[in-house]
């Protein structure tokens, strides 16, 4: 049907079929800012419009229904390509990140202010009840209304937006908002939707209902003859290349233990055929035609249930090991089963054994175990279970993928974009020279876009065929056939005498990576080694065990293991601690590590290989601590007036890492170009993090530029160079060292070329802003355009170009401490957040208020694992709460009442510009510190996440 | 999808008696969800209907709330006893409320409904058309039945004053339970389970609890036991 409404204040005329959802429409006439999340789940609030001068969900408004309608989208926002004052508060206030529906959030604000001009914190907390957001939390959402009022009345901003670090340095350590900030809150095409042509053909996976179950035939005649469908892949037809979806360094400690299409479906929801097809609509006829016959078989769910003799085994067939392998191969494999289970291949020994499910283990410990419990005056055995969370970024996983001058070309919303081409050339066995990945802006990743999950399909479909081919998860999808946080049980057994002193520490961690090993030893092994490491202790051990299950898969997560391995560790603390009568803050005190204690508990702690054993570095712990507890009043009881809730509190320390060192590696290019700007070629993945920014900023202090001269290309692995990719907290460490690496090299190679130019010495020339080599000696100065100029004549040397590369044995730690109150009904269950304070040294926060609200929104993140989010299955291995509304996704109804996030200033050794990382570490903190202060509040230990009202009023003995 | 467009209240009700499976449309934001009970159904759009369904009027010390009343503009009306707005702000996002009808809420007859137990415990009057003509309900009585009347105004005493209190996982998800008190009027909706009312605290000891994704049978039986108990 054919329709006229008025879309930002033009009459048009729109045609589609009346029963088109409106998001879909408007996302098709252009308004790329009216994105979706929840596939219409009328959550998330990334699909709002204004629609006859009301905020609305377009998702859950038909095509027909717009009939005469007045709609406005976030485009109607901009006057030109100047954005609005709403839009630009919020950058300045750091909440533009991923920022997947930050034009909705500009739009929802800026219609908040028209209708109220000065709103109430309960005012805009109503309107923000629409709309989701994972990555930044809420708390600077506040400061952005309060920053647009500022504008608006005074044409300026007046409240301090974040405090400043580095006084000597101009960007550094300031508030300067996120040079893709325009881009992203504008709704600028800079998503992996947004570069898919008209005619490109959509993929559709087809997905096993069983948990485990052989593949015993796939039948796709019918679904081939149907029109519009370019091919079916199964397991019949796709190459028998094993490998694995975790992005991580090369060899990876991860088993290869996967093909593309598998002869044995493991999970529910595991892949079965893709459909390459026309329309959707299309792929899903098809779909329903293809005949697959399944012999199911008996499943695992739990860790307990694949440890038990006799458990059913997700993995039955050949072992190999390109490096390592143990003198009983072939002992082991004679006991292979059937063979479409397919192979295992480990790149090294992982510690594995899959005829006991066991898909990864290590053990190791430093001092004398025994020696030092024997000297405890009380020891706490106790466990901690974690349940299986998901990521939940706002932009679903999504790849886009085409041939193009023989070579595949994959647009990506990627952490990884070295490691996907990497795979994607296994996969497709084609070299990585005919491979080109773009990583475009990334809408939320938090470690799930780490894993290649989507890319190397898509990009396998694409290269088989020749057609250009879209793929994009459905949200139901992001839960079952995705990539989730590893459910672990973490005992720890701790002893301590009386004084306080912490004589033995033995952490056991079981955890459940599903049915493929993704990630399967490194995220335990954080578990401990962000843990541990804590400690000044002279006895710790640890006994870590992965168990293949046949639940929905497990991977890469913010934080890897160390939430849950900070849950048990500073839980068991606090129970000793309260065994042994004394203060929990005097214990934390009396125990942790301090700058110039050396870690000889992280020699066993490497990913497969020895640990580096290095001393504390800079750190901020001690000032986090006392910070804290001066901030919530630690030791000061608060009573309620109602006898049914009772107040307690609690903290937890935390620390992270900053990349891998040792195995991480990351380049930049900085080029000068012939006007005198700089282009820096990183080959970092910014997620939405600010890294650009970083980047950018490095150019700016390095070589005087101001930042309209300088640009930030980054992610691409066509023009930019190699780059581990963003996680493990590497980005600001790693890739950022990296572009300070290129500016000084860069710098170097135009004082050379100066040099030679003024006939100068080298020694005696700098540069200077805006943007201009000077002679200390002479006076004489030349701008960088027309040194650029003359280098690029005729009889030029040619264009300034340097590279920068960043590895390194250094570990530089970020520390913290966070803090938290809460209000239990002890007859009801209810469970508040009164205040939580998140205190974290990073280092030099070189984007200060890009860092605060990564700590919201990590802190946010955490508060939701320990309270609300579980992934429940049923007993065949189904996620039953395949949804946002139901998984239990924290909103800002859930964001504490009092909410603060400070930065310890900390000047880091290594850092770039004495930087550390800053967003990991904040998920880290919440269900410890959540957990004692319910102890403090009502007497009982919650021993298990989420720490639901049922839960609790079962551990209180009402039910 | 089909969707019939009917210009009459009573042309709507026989579009919704004759054709078995279908729904009325108003708001959508349950209709055209994700996963909704409606998917696959025929809708029947009621929003060209008479414009008085969408106001909020009181009449010899009655409210009537349109049937079409957003629970935005149930939220914001003064005319509306505090409970029954308080009841209409646990659909929690704003702009749902925005699109969200009373009428469509009370209609879905959902077991986690914002408004059930707070409308049943103010002894709420739906004014309804059927085939048979204008009829009063008592909301109880129509919410345990399968009624396919066409709901024009909820009725509920202007001086009603009452409480209702939620349980959830989170703010946004569906409710654990909803209880209600006014007068000496009590209802409970529990998810996955049941709708009851009375006169009396002891609802529970009448109700069958069943577990789901939001809670245990017991859990929510406990609830259920002490909600009436707590101080208010």
């Amino acid at each position: 049907m054919e329709l006229k409404c008025k879309i930002n204040g033009v009459e048009v005329a729109l045609c589609a079929e009346p029963t088109a959802r409106l998001r879909d429409v408007l996302y098709k006439e252009g308004y790329r800012s009216v994105r979706d999340s929840d596939d219409a789940e009328g959550f998330a609030g990334s699909d709002t419009i204004i629609f006859n001068g009301q905020l609305k969900y377009s998702n859950l408004i038909l095509f027909y229904q717009a009939e005469g309608a007045d709609i406005k989208t976030a485009e109607s926002l901009m006057n030109g390509r100047e954005i609005n004052y709403v839009q630009k508060a919020m950058i300045a206030a750091g909440i533009v990140q991923s920022a997947y529906n930050a034009p909705a959030a500009a739009l929802i604000l800026t219609w908040l202010l028209e209708k109220k001009p000065n709103p109430s914190k309960e005012e805009i907390k109503d309107v923000l009840t629409s709309i989701f957001i994972r990555d930044a939390g809420y708390e600077h959402y506040y400061l952005a209304v309060k920053l647009a009022c500022e504008l608006r009345d005074f044409g300026e901003f007046k409240s301090e937006i974040a405090p400043s670090f580095r006084p000597n340095l101009e960007v550094v350590g300031k508030p300067c908002g996120k040079i893709d900030g325009v881009a992203l809150v504008s709704g600028e095409p800079v998503f992996v939707e947004d570069k898919v042509p008209e005619n490109a053909w959509c993929l559709h996976v087809l997905r096993s209902p069983f948990a485990s179950a052989y593949i015993k035939s796939i039948d796709t005649s019918e679904a081939e003859k149907l029109p519009g469908v370019a091919a079916i892949l199964t397991a019949y037809n796709t190459p028998d290349t094993h490998y694995m979806q975790a992005g991580q360094g090369n060899p990876e400690p991860s088993p290869h233990d996967r093909r593309l299409f598998n002869m044995k479906v493991r999970h529910v929801g595991d892949r079965v055929a893709g459909i390459i097809a026309r329309t959707p609509e299309i792929a899903d006829k098809a779909a329903s035609l293809i005949k697959v016959e399944y012999e199911p078989q008996d499943a695992v769910y739990t860790v307990e249930e694949a440890m038990a003799e006799g458990a059913p085994l997700v993995h039955n067939g050949e072992v190999i090991y390109n490096a390592g392998a143990p003198a009983d191969l072939a002992e082991f494999n004679a006991k292979a089963g059937d063979e479409r289970e397919g192979k295992v291949v480990y790149q090294f020994p992982l510690g594995a054994d899959i005829h006991k499910n066991i898909a990864a283990s290590n053990k190791g410990g430093i001092g004398d175990m025994d020696k030092g419990f024997a000297e405890a005056d009380a020891i706490v055995e106790s466990t901690y279970q974690t349940s299986q969370i998901q990521h939940t970024p706002l932009e679903p996983h999504v790849c886009y993928a085409h041939i193009e001058n023989g070579r595949l070309v994959l647009n990506c919303a990627t952490q990884v974009p070295y490691h996907v081409r990497r795979i994607v050339s296994w996969v497709c066995n084609i070299p990585e020279n005919k491979i080109h990945v773009i990583k475009e802006r990334v809408g939320g990743g938090y470690g799930s876009k780490q894993d290649i999950l989507v890319e190397d399909l898509t990009g396998y479909a694409a290269w088989v065929t020749g057609k250009p081919v879209y793929y994009r998860n459905t949200r139901a999808e992001e839960f079952y056939a995705n990539s989730t946080r590893h459910p672990m049980r973490v005992k720890v057994k701790m002893g301590g005498k009386k004084d306080g002193t912490i004589t033995a520490i033995f952490m056991e961690v079981c955890a459940n990576t599903g049915p493929f090993g993704n990630h399967c030893l490194t995220v335990p092994m954080n578990s401990c080694s962000k843990t541990l490491p804590l400690f000044a202790v002279d006895n710790m051990a640890y006994d870590l065990k992965v168990f293949y299950t046949n639940t929905p898969p497990a991977g890469a997560y913010q934080g890897y293991g160390t939430p849950k391995g900070t849950y048990g560790i500073m839980m068991a603390m606090a129970e000793l601690a309260d065994k042994l009568g004394i203060d929990y803050r005097t214990m934390v005190e009396k125990n942790h590590v301090s700058e110039g204690y050396m870690l000889e508990i992280l020699k066993g702690l490497g990913e497969g290989r020895e640990g580096n054993v290095v001393p504390v570095g800079s750190c901020g712990l001690d000032e986090a601590i006392s910070k804290g507890c001066d901030m919530i009043e630690w030791g000061k009881k608060e009573v309620s007036d109602d006898p049914d809730w009772k107040i307690g509190k609690g903290f937890a320390m935390i620390m992270q890492g900053s990349g891998l060192p040792g195995l991480d590696h990351a380049e930049a290019i900085a080029k000068l170009e012939t006007d005198g700007t700089v282009i820096l070629n990183s080959g970092g993945a910014d997620l939405g993090t600010g890294l650009d920014t970083i980047s950018a900023k490095a150019v700016k202090e390095i070589l005087k530029l101001p930042m309209e001269k300088i640009t930030v290309v980054s992610g691409d692995t066509d023009s930019c160079v190699f780059d581990t990719g963003a996680y493990a907290s590497s980005g600001t460490f790693f890739s950022g060292n990296a572009s300070i690496e290129a500016c000084k090299n860069l710098k170097a190679e135009i004082l050379k070329e100066a040099a030679l130019q003024m006939d100068e010495k080298v020694e005696d020339l700098d540069v200077r802003a805006p943007g201009e080599v000077y002679s200390k000696a002479t006076g004489n100065a030349i701008s960088y355009g027309d040194l650029s100029h003359a280098a690029i004549a005729g009889d030029g040397r040619g264009q300034m170009v340097a590279h920068g590369n960043y590895v390194t044995t250094a570990s530089s730690v970020p520390y913290g401490a966070h803090f938290a109150q809460v209000a239990v009904n002890v007859k009801t269950g209810e469970i508040k957040v009164q205040k939580f304070y998140a205190l974290q040294d990073a280092g030099t926060p070189i984007n200060p208020e890009i860092a605060l609200c990564q700590m919201y929104g990590a802190s946010m993140k955490s508060i939701g694992h320990t309270l609300y989010e579980d992934m429940k299955l049923d007993e065949n291995g189904k996620c039953i709460n395949a949804n946002l509304t139901d998984y239990g996704t924290p909103m800002i109804g859930e964001a504490p009442e009092d909410f603060k996030a400070v930065l310890i200033d900390v000047d880091d050794a290594y850092g770039p510009f004495g930087a550390k990382s800053i967003s990991e570490i904040a998920c880290n903190g919440a269900a410890p510190a959540i957990g004692i202060a319910i102890h403090d509040a009502c007497g009982v230990w919650m021993r298990s996440w989420p720490m639901t009202p049922e839960k609790l009023l079962h551990e209180l003995g009402k039910i | 999808m089909m969707i019939h467009h009917p210009k009459t209240a009573l042309e709507a009700v026989e579009l919704r008696k004759s054709i078995e499976n279908s729904a009325y449309l108003a708001g959508g934001t349950d209709d055209l969800r994700l996963g909704s009970a409606a998917e696959g159904k025929e809708l029947i759009d009621i929003n060209g209907l008479d414009e008085s369904y969408d106001s909020i009027t009181e009449k010899d010390g009655k409210i009537y709330i349109g049937a079409r009343c957003t629970l935005q503009q149930v939220v914001e009306s003064d005319l509306v006893p505090a409970f029954i707005r308080e009841a209409a702000k646990f659909c929690v996002s704003f702009v749902k409320r925005n699109s969200a009808t009373i009428g469509g809420n009370v209609g879905l007859r959902r077991q986690d409904s914002y408004m059930a137990a707070a409308l049943t415990a103010a002894d709420a009057v739906l004014d309804t058309v059927t085939p048979h003509g204008e009829i009063e309900k008592e909301i109880g009585k129509y919410l345990q039945s399968d009624c396919k009347c066409f709901i024009r105004a909820i009725v509920v005493d202007k001086n009603r004053t009452g409480w209702v209190k939620r349980f959830g996982n989170t703010s946004s998800s569906h409710a654990t339970l909803i209880a209600a008190q006014s007068g000496d009027k009590y209802a409970l909706s529990v998810s996955g389970s049941d709708f009851a009312y009375g006169t009396s605290a002891d609802l529970a000891d009448t109700m069958t609890f069943v577990d789901d994704i939001n809670g245990s049978a017991e859990y929510k039986k406990y609830l259920a036991k002490i909600v009436f108990t707590l101080g208010r």
